[in-house]
């Protein structure tokens, strides 16, 4: 017999095969009381292994019901049911703020409800009015509070914040004004507040007054230093502040 | 455990049919045929899923496992010649015969039949070339041989089948 003649009649038993239904069925038995491969359902499973799988649900779905009423609270206004939950938020907010950091956070919750008595305002809600003012006068305190509390040895790295600080105190007496206007009437007494204000105003300036002597300046910036010198000794802070922040960010 | 099982998976798919042909043509017995290839592929599952970082060649592993199971099996065989005559298969009567004679006229039978008849690592390295088409350093893996003792016995083996096949 030729050689390609056996190679061929070799090759024609690759027909012998077994038949699929014992291929399957043998599969079958050499995995037979293996684990089935993990799948989403099987990996909560193992995640949560007290409980069943409609109850490994539950805590998800709680978080979503959370997030979406937390959300939805954020239109609350003082006096509204779910006013209270907002509030919780906006407490966490205060409270994982650094210590430089809260009298600004106060001062943005202080605003936060100024608009919200814009809107009482602009729509009636006379039944909202008293508790909006409550929660304003209450933010302005602790905002007084944490600013007395804060460390008025101001360092480098303290001016971005304090100006910031700074920029928000005075959106917020323009907000006050605007609402006292609306409203015909007094919201809170800011005196505590404008005090602390000007006594972080006074040390801020004369910091970086302190901080710009020390520099090399250019014969129009000498001069604009003068002037905030001058502003300085006269006692507005303020205006000494707007004089230095032009100088600093050149 | 469930990545090893899904690997094994596709390994079983991939080599059934060709560790089932390569008993097949040993035993000549399609019932025996699947109980030992059914039992490489237990045993195969067993070690892979003890040690598969272990195993460097699944196919040479699974062909090691069905010689092993073989000799066993053959040894077995022996052992069970030494039997009764009362458990002893009757013979076949004429009819039957020549219905056999007639099914291995084909030439499919023939070289089945040659195959089963020569010796051992002959028809195991004609099966792994001519039939599974595994190339020669692959044959030398599963043997552990060198290649140029492989090719001489790819070529000794070929002229056995043809002698028997005279």
């Amino acid at each position: 017999m030729k050689e390609n003649l056996l190679v061929s009649q070799l090759k024609s038993l690759r027909e012998l095969e077994p038949s699929d239904n014992w291929v399957s069925f043998t599969k079958e038995r050499i995995f037979a009381g293996e684990p089935e491969p993990m799948g989403l359902r099987m990996g909560l499973m193992s995640f949560f292994p007290v409980f069943k799988y409609k109850l490994a649900l539950a805590p998800i779905i709680s978080v979503l019901v959370l997030i979406g009423l937390f959300g939805f609270t954020q239109d609350t206004i003082p006096g509204d049911f779910l006013f209270s939950v907002k509030k919780m938020t906006e407490n966490a907010q205060v409270t994982f703020s650094s210590s430089i950091e809260k009298p600004k956070t106060q001062l943005k919750l202080a605003n936060k409800r100024l608009e919200e008595l814009s809107r009482i305002a602009q729509n009636n809600q006379v039944g909202n009015l008293d508790p909006a003012i409550k929660e304003f006068q209450s933010n302005i305190a602790q905002a007084t509070k944490d600013l007395a509390a804060f460390n008025i040895n101001v360092t480098s790295s303290d001016p971005s914040v304090i100006r910031e600080l700074l920029a928000e105190t005075q959106k917020m007496m323009a907000n006050k004004e605007k609402v006292e206007s609306v409203l015909g009437a007094i919201i809170g007494d800011t005196n505590e507040l404008d005090s602390a204000i000007l006594q972080i105003e006074k040390q801020t300036a004369a910091y970086l007054i302190a901080d710009l002597e020390r520099r090399t300046l250019a014969e129009s910036d000498l001069q604009l230093l003068d002037q905030a010198r001058e502003d300085f000794n006269a006692g507005n802070f303020a205006t000494s502040l707007e004089k230095i922040w032009i100088l600093s960010n050149k | 455990m469930s990545n090893s099982r899904k690997i094994y998976s596709q390994v079983y798919d991939k080599y059934v049919k060709k560790i089932y042909r390569f008993v097949l043509l040993k035993v000549s017995s399609a019932e025996i045929a699947e109980d030992l290839t059914s039992e490489v592929f237990m045993r195969g599952w067993q070690s892979f899923k003890a040690n598969s970082d272990k195993i460097e060649n699944l196919q040479a592993f699974l062909y090691q496992i069905a010689r092993n199971l073989l000799a066993d099996h053959y040894r077995q065989e022996v052992k069970a010649q030494f039997v009764s005559v009362e458990y002893a298969p009757p013979l076949p009567d004429d009819k039957q015969d020549l219905e056999a004679i007639s099914f291995i006229q084909s030439d499919m039978e023939r070289v089945k039949a040659a195959l089963v008849n020569i010796n051992d690592d002959y028809r195991e390295v004609i099966v792994w070339y001519y039939l599974d088409e595994l190339k020669v350093p692959e044959i030398a893996k599963i043997l552990q041989k060198s290649e140029p003792t492989v090719r001489v016995l790819i070529h000794r083996a070929l002229h056995a089948l043809k002698s028997e096949l005279k």
